[in-house]
């Protein structure tokens, strides 16, 4: 079973960060001063995943305001809504309204993502909302069923990742809070496993993961087995592990497995623990290790710390890893 | 309830007045922070003109004078801008609050803060960790309260952020960290009850006792995170019952911006709890949608009194007297006995100019005497 860890969604932004984009936003430095602290938070972050030996690197998502705010200011069909709750956190965002059906304009998520200098495409994993999540947590005044809606996101999210491959990029992930936090039933789930076939497709050998969080996955693991995708990730703060199935078909698992709610570091022999057992009930071909939920709900030093978690885990769990 | 129906209530804060806000930071006022203060000081009167610190401040010598001054001056303005518009129960706005987490973390050992979380966009807030077992350094909202009873006509009513929402913006390392094994739901749940139940008794109580024994009867314990949770609900309950079994004064708990129903009946379980402070208008319609969830209390049999929010403090539209007596007389009708609404606003104000804020607390205060007047007329 190879062992792959990674960020799994937003970095939080460093102090120094935080105090420019305040004073950014209150006419005391020039958007190019901000600029500036954007691009050093985003290199320091890149150095991090690098120093701990992420096998895939993401850049920190520094510059999404949320997860939807790159499509609702740059595809067609939106506008951005009012400040709404991000689930069960004291953390917000602007939800997309949606007037018309949504239309993908290329090169927008490209530009959302950190430089092929500072990540080339081959090295970087790219962190995208999941079509179903996409539909359900927008105002929908297109005129589309959710239905509808979920699939289509799916179809243009697919194009998303045809453009992403043909320029290298081979990792996908794609953010499903709401899989778990309000699974779908009847012709919803039929839409949401129509989006990722389009999606699987366009993949073409590449890494396609569904991130699921804030939610027990237990109930929908029916669900999330048919989703045709190379890993599904579970939130292990959540859903208790033990009740987790490998999948029959042996492909590869994510364990959220750092708790972004609180800042007490996880312990990697308990990690390593958690993923034998999968790994001898189901043998999955590969196990993705990360935080479970977006680490930004942290301030930037308890988050890093965290991180370390990782490495430690993943040397564990090597053939010739440490003590049981 | 003794007294005539529909007693109006203040519910959270106001907004400091930028003549407050200007002084407190020590700098002059400008021409419009003058007459923003001497037109409320004609409608209020909450200064005398000739007081020392009133011409420091109003003469542009707000640096000399200091912040504390300034701050008093804003809460004797907040309560009397209460009491002039008719409010029974009164507090100072909060006037000398700027948040409602740090402060009373900050008054707790057992607490280290860590940095600054973003809550969306370019704004951030700073979250404690819980690292150890939460013990109070010293009781705190007495002395503001000590100067609100002092000055006060109406009767004081509290405002303290409860145990539930003060650890649920919190970090729980110490009693997380005190499970064994996996950290999943069972253990964060374990814990998480640990630690209100830990602030409730440690920190909130003795604050509270401190406040009773100064004469504070009326207290609201603020739960702004108990919706985000329903889960939940049974937490906040049993931190409400650990903060205040047995102390002599009358709590209300306030929940704005929830699903009610998900709380339920979990909830109902904080016995101490005299008043559910809730926000109802902001999702009202002209069918009056907005004050179904009152139906719960009678299907659960509970029988306490009810903050009616009957304003909405997220829009400017003022509401009408007519429309504020209608909401009323829809309460009355489904809990079956008017005497156990006090109105009020949906949540603080703060967000409203004064202007707004002023004309919104006359239509609480207008539409509760049109609504008191029929059921007189009914007898």
């Amino acid at each position: 079973m190879t062992v792959r860890i990674a960020l799994t969604g937003p970095f939080p932004r460093s102090e120094v960060l935080v105090a420019a984009t305040r004073d950014g936003d209150r006419g005391r430095a020039t958007p190019e001063a901000v600029e500036a602290r954007y691009a050093e938070a985003e290199r320091d972050v890149v150095a991090l995943e690098g120093r701990l030996g992420f096998d895939a690197v993401t850049g920190g998502s520094l510059r999404w305001a949320d997860l939807f705010r790159p499509f609702a200011e740059g595809w067609r069909g939106f506008t951005v809504g009012p400040v709404t709750r991000w689930f069960e956190t004291n953390t917000f965002y602007r939800q997309p309204i949606l007037h018309a059906p949504p239309e993908r304009v290329p090169g927008v998520v490209r530009g959302a993502l950190p430089g092929a200098t500072l990540v080339p495409p081959g090295q970087a994993k790219v962190i995208l909302p999941g079509p179903f999540t996409f539909a359900g947590l927008l105002d929908n005044r297109s005129g589309e069923t959710r239905e509808a809606l979920t699939h289509r996101f799916g179809r243009l999210l697919a194009e998303e990742v045809r453009d992403l491959r043909a320029a290298g990029y081979a990792t996908f992930q794609f953010q499903e809070p709401l899989l778990v936090v309000d699974p779908p039933e009847g012709p919803l789930a039929e839409a949401a496993v129509a989006a990722y076939r389009d999606i699987g497709a366009a993949a073409d050998g590449a890494t396609s993961i569904v991130w699921t969080y804030f939610g027990d996955a237990v109930p929908v693991q029916p669900l999330l087995a048919r989703l045709p995708v190379s890993v599904v990730g579970f939130d292990l703060a959540e859903t208790e592990p033990d009740r987790i199935h490998a999948p029959p078909d042996h492909r590869g698992i994510g364990l959220g497995c750092l708790d972004p709610r609180t800042t007490l570091p996880e312990d990697p022999t308990e990690v390593a623990r958690i993923a034998r057992a999968l790994q001898a009930e189901g043998k999955p071909r590969e196990l993705w290790l990360g935080p479970g939920g977006p680490l930004d709900l942290l301030p930037t030093e308890a988050a890093a710390r965290k991180l370390h978690v990782l490495p430690a885990a993943k040397q564990l769990l090597a053939p010739n890893g440490g003590s049981r | 309830m003794s007294g005539p129906l529909f007693p109006a209530q203040e519910i959270g804060s106001l907004a400091k007045p930028r003549w407050q806000l200007l002084g407190q930071r020590g700098e002059p006022l400008d021409a419009a922070a003058v007459r923003e203060f001497t037109s409320w000081n004609d409608r209020v009167h909450f200064a005398d003109a000739s007081d020392p610190s009133v011409r420091a401040l109003l003469e542009g010598r707000a640096r000399e004078l200091g912040p504390g001054p300034v701050r008093d001056l804003g809460a004797s303005f907040a309560l009397r801008y209460f009491e002039c518009v008719g409010l029974t129960r009164v507090y100072d706005g909060e006037a000398r609050r700027i948040e409602m987490y740090e402060y009373p973390i900050r008054q707790m050992r057992g607490f280290q803060f860590l940095g600054h979380v973003r809550s969306f966009d370019n704004k951030y807030y700073l979250k404690a960790a819980g690292t150890g077992e939460v013990r109070l350094e010293r009781p705190y909202h007495v002395e503001e309260f000590d100067y609100v009873k002092a000055k006060a006509t109406g009767i004081p009513k509290l405002p303290i952020t409860g145990p539930y929402t003060l650890a649920d913006w919190s970090y729980n390392e110490h009693y997380l960290g005190r499970e064994a094994g996996w950290k999943g739901p069972a253990a964060r749940r374990r814990a998480q009850r640990e630690f209100v139940v830990a602030i409730a008794k440690h920190a909130i109580r003795p604050t509270l006792q401190a406040l009773i024994e100064h004469g504070c009867r009326v207290i609201q314990i603020d739960e702004p995170a108990a919706g985000t949770h329903p889960e939940e609900a049974d937490i906040v309950a049993e931190g409400f019952n650990a903060a205040t079994e047995g102390l002599d004064a009358t709590f209300s708990m306030h929940i704005c911006f929830s699903d009610y129903r998900s709380l339920f009946p979990a909830l109902l379980e904080a016995k101490n709890c005299q008043q559910w402070a809730w926000e109802f208008a902001n999702r009202d319609t002209d069918e009056r949608d907005g004050y179904e969830v009152l139906n719960m209390f009678r299907e659960y049999d509970d029988h306490r009194e009810v903050g009616l929010g009957v304003v909405d403090v997220h829009r400017n539209e003022v509401e009408s007297a007519e429309k504020v007596a209608d909401r009323i007389r829809r309460a009355a009708k489904i809990l079956g006995d008017p005497s156990r609404i006090w109105v009020n606003p949906d949540c603080g104000l703060r967000t409203r100019s004064l202007d707004i804020a002023w004309q919104k607390l006359q239509a609480v205060v207008d539409g509760a005497k049109l609504a008191r007047a029929d059921f007189e007329r009914a007898g």
